[in-house]
């Protein structure tokens, strides 16, 4: 969980403080490192930016963590945390429909199907989930 | 071009290996490819993986005879693996293969043309929930036909048969024009005579390009195989194939191979004495033959 809360910070002060990051430079170097620094965003997180604008709380990792450790059966004391790959835990294409289902259920929302394909980690669908509930509310 | 079309099948349920002699059958292969099998939390993951990549370096080197150091597979961005700088043979316009595993069976398929894609079943019993509750969960991948075929069936034993014979059809073609996970399986319809026969529609057009096979294997196992034109390649995939458009002879030719019985290997054919070098294959046991449920 420590892991995910580090993350959780440093996604926060990118996105709300990218500006005085900025600022804080040479002028000189300025303008290259703000668009370097925004098509390294933009580059490596092509089908995911709604990681850089809102991470998941901790809470919402450990419910889809449980959710998933039931549905793959995996024994107890098996590692599973946000940056879990749900392939590196042995779901197969069954397995992952039902995983996104038991979400679903659990946390009343409905996931196209174009955004489950994106969910590779647990944070993915942590970060996914908070977003639909959002949207909900 | 016969010779591109391969089946083959291991039973990994017979193969339990001493953690000695799965590192070693793991150093047989590239560094990057053994960082993807140990990643797996779960040794029964890690050995599926294991083999399944084993057998697709076996398959390239007995059917392209590429020595073992030279074969370079890369993976799409969906995952589908591919043979990189693949020797354009002119017997083998588009050498592609597919690998699935399922409780006790990794099988790998290979065709010289046409696309191809292969998925494996085991048909277990849900444990948390009856057979109807299960399946419920998956009714939107399904279409209504297929839907009523399932549940009319019988008992719950043959409907959970028919519903895994239907999803193992469904990936097998999903897995074909190289497409992630489960995506597309819901836009497909599978049309058959008591398994056999087995055609496909694709919002309500036949798919005339491909060809569809379902074998029974034992234990309740099945494994499907799909064959079929390159053009229906996801754009990621296409790019790793040589031809995707045919003048309809040059097509057929490859669409009307035969579809060969599955071969079954065992562990020690498949793993390289040495580097370049494997067991003869004169070991092969048994022809499962064309079975169909």
């Amino acid at each position: 969980m420590a892991a995910s809360t580090n993350s959780l910070i440093s996604m926060q002060s990118r996105s709300g403080m990218a500006a005085s990051r900025i600022c804080s430079l040479k002028p000189v170097s300025l303008s290259n490192q703000g668009r370097s620094f925004l098509s390294f965003g933009f580059r490596s997180m092509p089908a995911r930016s709604l990681r850089v604008s809102c991470a998941a709380k901790p809470e919402t990792v450990e419910k889809v963590c449980e959710i998933v450790k039931k549905q793959l059966a995996l024994a107890e004391g098996t590692p599973v945390n946000g940056e879990s790959k749900f392939s590196a835990l042995g779901a197969d294409s069954l397995d992952t429909v039902e995983i996104v289902m038991g979400l679903e259920e659990a946390f009343g929302i409905s996931v196209e199907e174009e955004s489950a394909q994106s969910i590779a980690t647990v944070q993915d669908a942590a970060d996914l989930i908070e977003k639909l509930v959002e949207k909900k509310d | 071009m016969e010779k591109g079309v391969r089946r083959w099948l291991v039973d990994t349920s017979k193969w339990n290996p001493a953690p000695h002699d799965f590192s070693s059958a793991l150093s047989v292969l590239p560094q990057h490819e053994r960082s993807s099998i140990t990643r797996f939390l779960r040794m029964e993951d890690r050995k599926q993986a294991l083999v399944s990549r084993l057998l697709q370096y076996a398959l390239i080197h007995e059917v392209l005879g590429i020595p073992y150091n030279e074969i370079v597979i890369n993976r799409t961005f969906e995952g589908k693996p591919y043979l990189e700088c693949s020797h354009v043979d002119a017997g083998f316009p588009n050498f592609n293969f597919n690998v699935s595993h399922d409780g006790d069976y990794v099988a790998i398929a290979s065709e010289p043309l046409c696309l191809v894609g292969v998925d494996v079943v085991c048909c277990i019993k849900p444990l948390k929930e009856s057979v109807p509750e299960f399946i419920e969960n998956f009714s939107s991948y399904f279409s209504s036909l297929e839907w009523d075929n399932i549940i009319n069936t019988g008992t719950s034993d043959e409907i959970l048969a028919d519903f895994y014979r239907y999803w193992c059809l469904k990936e097998a073609f999903v897995k074909a024009v190289g497409s992630g996970l489960a995506y597309g399986v819901d836009k497909i319809e599978f049309h058959h005579t008591n398994w056999t026969n087995i055609s496909a529609k694709v919002d309500g057009e036949p798919l005339t390009e491909w060809r569809f096979w379902l074998l029974e294997l034992p234990e309740r196992h099945w494994v499907a195989v799909a064959r079929g034109h390159p053009r229906f390649a996801t754009e990621s995939y296409k790019r790793t194939i040589s031809k995707a458009e045919f003048d309809v002879e040059d097509y057929h030719k490859g669409l009307n191979l035969p579809n060969v019985a599955f071969v079954t290997r065992i562990i020690e054919q498949v793993i390289p004495v040495s580097h370049g070098e494997e067991k003869q294959p004169e070991q092969d046991l048994l022809h499962l033959s064309s079975r169909e449920a």
